[in-house]
């Protein structure tokens, strides 16, 4: 390690660093724009500049811009010489000359990393007296609002948004002076993963838009850590909010990065950085609801749809409590249904009041069976699940079946990091340094191997090496081809055609010759073979390297995979439920159906809903969003979400997370649990494990119970600090310390302060008091430091630059019992093809970053982004059809209909049809996908106009 | 000791002709001068749009936390409080709120009167602050200095702005 000397001190710091990032790691302020920890350097701002000593009896020295300068063992370097500091001073000088001086109405104001640096370099007064330099801003979508005349050219948002992010839409333009970041014209963003431009750009240039319809300042965001919930990758937020003032209650005000270095790093995708806007949308439950049981006179309801009335929460707890009465007495049977999206203590919660053999996943059984073929897979040692460092380490990779820039956003930004790797062994073998970024940048040639076989690739086609499309039966005996041809086959001896056996066979050289070879699958072609091709190909790897071989699966929700360790493998979907409530159908015992923040017509068809709804006597349900599922329920009571409340997701790596409260629920919200707790306590007779819900309190007594009733979950129990945890004799602060307004936000209703809430579950308060260093505890997401107000000031609590988060992250791994993968072996293709009769094709799912989340799909500016319902065809299906973009088709399914565009594809596999997973109008599709459904041409989007088959 | 006490009363007797210093308030009120820090006032700019901009450094500035507003925006693209509330029960008058203001909208009057037999009157809201001019800044309107381009104010209009750049031109 070497040494250096900053100012006369001593320091150890690491030799691969250049100078800036080596004092930033020792704490030593200097100021910088265009560095940036995940982007290396550019040396394009000159705002870093230190003197550099070229021996001890050197009193003059020379500038150098730090973050171009290595780190050299007993360099003498000083940051606080007065001509250094003079230079910095006016560099600042000159950036400033053309800001346009708005800062009382720019949102950056007061988290801006221009203000910080200003104020660091002394730069307290204007003497530019001439005119400034401006621009006029562009419509960049929804998400993002611009604001060309605050940049001071540092080159950070392009160098992010189409190096790192991969996107081509946003450019530098014009040049010297005149230089403008944005796009050719007017339009919307097209990259996932521009909202990192709020937090990567270091002024006000690029800012939320969606914060701004309810800003506040920093300072007056009250935070905790938290998951993100819009898919399973598990990255950590810090989502803020606010009390309203104007009479209403609290609003959730926006979601920023959490950094955690093993997930999401610096970056979170759009999905799940304005999904949060769900919360606060009109669809919300905020009292409970109950059915009317007069008849209406006249209603737009369908058949079976429910009209309801709010009531009472004390009434509507007894009534859950007087059936529970019931169920013990044996008058009444109960059965619960638990959902993927909601936490482990949830659906523990439920399952404890339901019983294990009444208690259903809300899944169905094709969902269920992959997610537990997952967590069987994951369970063998020679399996290992990477994290996100480990996967943009991979040297090459191979996807099967998985669009994961559209399901597990994240992990694709990291494999675009990973097709990197052979610039940067290249540079290596020259010395080039790798936060060099411009240089190694520089160097030419191929990608690092990238190859993906499956149904759509979108975001990461342009890194791609090699593509396969076609069906999931394909691409199983495709995955299943790579691991025999690892495992040493002859490659005549498989059953492919000529190209697919020249590609599995380049493939499996590439994944043998790798020494990181990392692969990719998941749920989302909702084909089990795949999945388990891709485990034989790492266990084929792993048995080859003598290294466990690297598979990330995704899967699809925040708690899927947690959702299935409460289940007996091939126990408890939701066909099962309906036929088990079928083959009962003599028994006269009425039913309740408790239901926990689950759609059930995102699950399963409709038949099986039919079943189920119609042998339900008492449907309960508990859950944010008004839906489907709502319209069925006789009993709704409002379920706070996961801002709202604290729970542990599972992500699909099998690391379990918490998330704490940022605020408490407005209205009568509160956690799924406490509602069903609430009503076991109303029991006059409690059986030992009704006695045990109703006497949970906090929401760490579910963790520590399911600790102890699972041995998978044994390190909940060690989770997190319990709400008893105290740091210096304080709990932790949710508000900042100089949050402002206390005395006045609510004074309108009331002149006299109240009293802040009380947490149960966290050692933390809704208020200013208590510990706010967020390097002492990982209960704090407001990342601030003195000097530094923008989220730059994460560096501060980091364990040397890129490293972990001091205090220690959340996340602890699942102690799941090792197993060996199912022997299997795959069916052969005849087999597996789906018999079709003529007029019948194929549906497989797509998926949407915008849309295929059933709750960010409620955020409003994300519901204006979401894809019109569309239905892909192959070009050459479709000139064989005689059908062309942007024709009228109706899909009909199961004897429900949708009337879609058509759009045209070359590489939708033939005979089949590409149609959008999840999508607000198609969710009722879901359950049906992947599967045969009967096409039909129309002449309109008016479903009453009369079509011809085709 | 005697002597102290000698002095005390002597001075005291000597008060009886001396000239009154008390005032009878309220009936006769003492000159305040114009920039006496009383209550404050939310000013309008010179063409009678408030003047706020809700940039909410007044509130944290507040020792004690008495000021809370919320921003919204305009169609015309100026941002503007939708609530602005002072807590007069709590405001100890100091003025750092003035301080901060970076538009000239709040400024302190020499008013301090107020009285109130329920607490909750205390409570002041934007309507009640707003006054109908300018204050003690006759000329200052924040948009005309700040580059945020509003309704009939685009790039370029500002103070000691130049005409916005076409980047489709050459740039030369």
């Amino acid at each position: 390690m070497p040494t250096i000397t900053v100012d006369g001190e001593q320091y150890q710091v690491d030799e691969d660093q250049n100078l800036l990032s080596a004092c930033l790691a020792q704490g030593i302020n200097l100021p910088y724009f265009c560095w940036h920890p995940a982007m290396g350097s550019v040396g394009a701002c000159r705002q870093c500049a230190v003197i550099e000593y070229k021996d001890a009896g050197d009193q003059r020295g020379r500038l150098v811009m730090s973050c171009m300068t290595p780190v050299k063992d007993g360099g003498i370097y000083s940051v606080n010489a007065e001509n250094a500091q003079e230079f910095r001073g006016g560099i600042i000088e000159d950036l400033m000359t053309n800001h346009p001086h708005d800062c009382p109405v720019c949102e950056e104001g007061g988290e801006c990393h221009l203000q910080d640096m200003t104020e660091m370099s002394g730069h307290t007064n204007r003497r530019y007296r001439g005119t400034k330099r401006t621009h006029h801003n562009q419509y960049l979508g929804p998400f993002i609002n611009h604001e060309m005349n605050r940049c001071i050219a540092c080159y950070r948002c392009t160098r992010f948004y189409r190096d790192y992010a991969g996107g081509d839409d946003l450019q530098p333009l014009g040049r010297n002076n005149q230089v403008y970041f944005g796009r050719q014209q007017d339009g919307i963003l097209e990259n996932g993963f521009s909202g990192n431009l709020v937090e990567v750009c270091p002024t006000g240039v690029f800012t939320d838009k969606t914060f701004s319809e309810h800003f506040v300042r920093k300072w007056d965001l009250q935070t905790a850590p938290s998951i993100c919930e819009h898919c399973a990758v598990g990255c950590n937020t810090a989502p803020g909010a606010r009390e309203a003032g104007n009479g209403q209650d609290v609003i959730l005000r926006r979601v920023v990065n959490l950094y955690n270095r093993d997930i999401n790093g610096y970056f979170l995708c759009d999905r799940g950085r304005f999904g949060y806007d769900y919360v606060n949308s009109d669809a919300r439950i905020k009292s409970v609801l109950a059915a009317r049981s007069e008849q209406m006179i006249g209603s737009t309801a369908e058949a079976g749809d429910k009209v309801h009335v709010e009531i009472p929460p004390e009434t509507a707890v007894r009534q859950l409590a007087q059936q529970l009465d019931a169920v013990q007495k044996g008058q009444r049977r109960l059965l619960g249904i638990g959902s993927p999206r909601t936490s482990l203590e949830n659906n523990f919660a439920l399952r404890s009041l339901v019983t294990p053999e009444n208690f259903y996943s809300g899944l169905n059984g094709r969902e269920q069976e992959l997610l537990q073929l997952i967590d069987s897979i994951q369970r063998d040692d020679r399996v290992h699940s990477p994290s996100t460092p480990e996967i943009e380490h991979a040297d090459a990779v191979l996807i099967l079946g998985e669009d994961i820039d559209n399901t597990a956003p994240r992990i694709a930004l990291a494999v675009r990091q990973a097709a990197r790797n052979r610039q940067k062994t290249h540079a290596q073998s020259l010395n080039i340094p790798l936060w060099q970024d411009a240089s190694v940048r520089q160097l030419r040639g191929e990608h690092s191997p990238i190859i993906f076989a499956g149904t759509e690739l979108t975001g990461l086609a342009d890194i791609a090496s090699a593509t396969l499309f076609d069906t999931p039966e394909k691409v199983a005996l495709f995955a299943d081809a790579v691991s025999q041809l690892i495992r040493g086959a002859d490659p005549a001896s498989l059953s492919l055609t000529t190209a697919e056996r020249e590609l599995a066979v380049r493939t499996a050289d590439i994944l043998a010759a790798a020494e990181r070879p990392l692969i990719i699958s998941g749920c989302a072609s909702r084909y089990g073979d795949i999945i388990r091709g891709a485990g034989s190909i790492a266990a084929a790897l792993a048995d080859k390297s003598a290294a466990p071989g690297h598979l990330y699966l995704a899967c699809p929700e925040a708690n899927s995979l947690g959702l299935v360790q409460l289940q007996e493998p091939g126990h408890g979907s939701l066909e099962q439920l309906a036929s088990r409530l079928q083959s009962n159908a003599d028994d006269k015992t009425p039913i309740s159906l408790l239901i926990v923040e689950n759609d059930l017509y995102r699950r399963a068809d409709h038949e099986t809903l039919e079943t189920i709804f119609s042998r339900a006597d008492e449907v309960i349900l508990l859950d944010s969003l008004l839906n489907d599922t709502a319209r069925r329920a006789d009993l709704i009571y409002p379920a706070a979400a996961t801002a709202e409340s604290q729970g542990t997701f599972i992500n699909s790596n099998g690391l379990a997370q918490r998330y704490y409260a940022v605020y408490e629920g407005l209205g009568y919200i509160q956690e799924s649990w406490r509602w069903l707790a609430d009503a076991a306590r109303f029991c006059t007779q409690k059986s030992t494990a009704l006695a045990a819900v109703a006497s949970w309190q906090h929401s760490t007594d579910l963790s520590d119970a399911l600790a102890g009733e699972f041995s998978q979950f044994a390190p909940l129990a060690t989770l997190g600090p319990d709400e008893d945890y105290r740091i210096d004799g304080l709990k932790v602060a949710r508000q900042s310390h100089r949050s402002s307004g206390r005395t006045a936000v609510r004074a309108k209703a009331r002149v006299a302060e109240f009293p802040p809430h009380q947490d149960p579950d966290a050692p933390m308060t809704f208020s200013m008091e208590g510990i706010h260093n967020a390097g002492l505890t990982p209960l704090q997401a407001n990342i601030w430091s003195p000097g530094w107000n923008s989220n730059q000031s994460i560096l501060k609590f980091q364990q040397g630059i890129g490293g972990a988060r001091k205090g220690a992250n959340g996340g602890i791994q699942l102690q799941r019992q090792a197993q060996r993968i199912p022997a299997w072996t795959i069916p052969s293709h005849e087999a597996t093809t789906a018999a079709t009769s003529d007029n019948q094709l194929r549906m497989l799912p797509l998926y949407r970053l915008f849309g295929s989340d059933e709750l960010s799909a409620n955020a409003a500016a994300i519901a204006s982004v979401i894809d019109k319902p569309f239905v892909r065809l192959n070009k050459e299906d479709a000139a064989e059809l005689g059908l062309q973009e942007g024709d009228w088709l109706e899909l009909e399914v199961d004897s429900a209909r949708y009337r879609l565009e058509a759009t045209l594809s070359a590489t939708q596999p033939a005979g089949t049809v590409g149609v959008p997973c999840g999508i607000p109008q198609l969710a009722s599709l879901m359950p049906e996908l992947p599967g045969p459904a009967a096409l039909k041409r129309v002449e309109s989007q008016a479903t009453s106009a009369s079509g011809e088959t085709l | 000791m005697i002597a102290s006490q000698l002095r005390s009363m002597w001075l005291v007797f000597k008060h009886l002709f001396s000239r009154n210093a008390t005032v009878q308030y309220p009936e006769q009120k003492p000159y305040l001068a114009p920039r006496y820090r009383g209550r404050i006032v939310l000013t309008r700019d010179p063409n009678g749009d408030e003047r706020c901009v809700a940039c909410n450094l007044c509130a944290v500035a507040c020792p004690p936390d008495c000021i809370s507003l919320q921003k919204t925006e305009d169609e015309d693209g100026r941002w503007r409080p939708e609530y602005f509330r002072i807590n007069f029960s709590r405001c100890i008058m100091c003025g750092l709120c003035e301080d901060a203001c970076p538009t000239y909208a709040i400024q302190l009057t020499p008013d301090f009167e107020m009285c109130e037999y329920d607490r909750q009157n205390m409570v002041y809201e934007k309507e009640d602050l707003l006054i109908s001019g300018p204050g003690k800044y006759h000329e200052y309107s924040f948009y005309n200095v700040a580059g945020k381009a509003i309704a009939g104010k685009d790039k370029g209009d500002a103070e000691n702005e130049a005409e916005p750049i076409n980047v489709k031109s050459l740039n030369l």
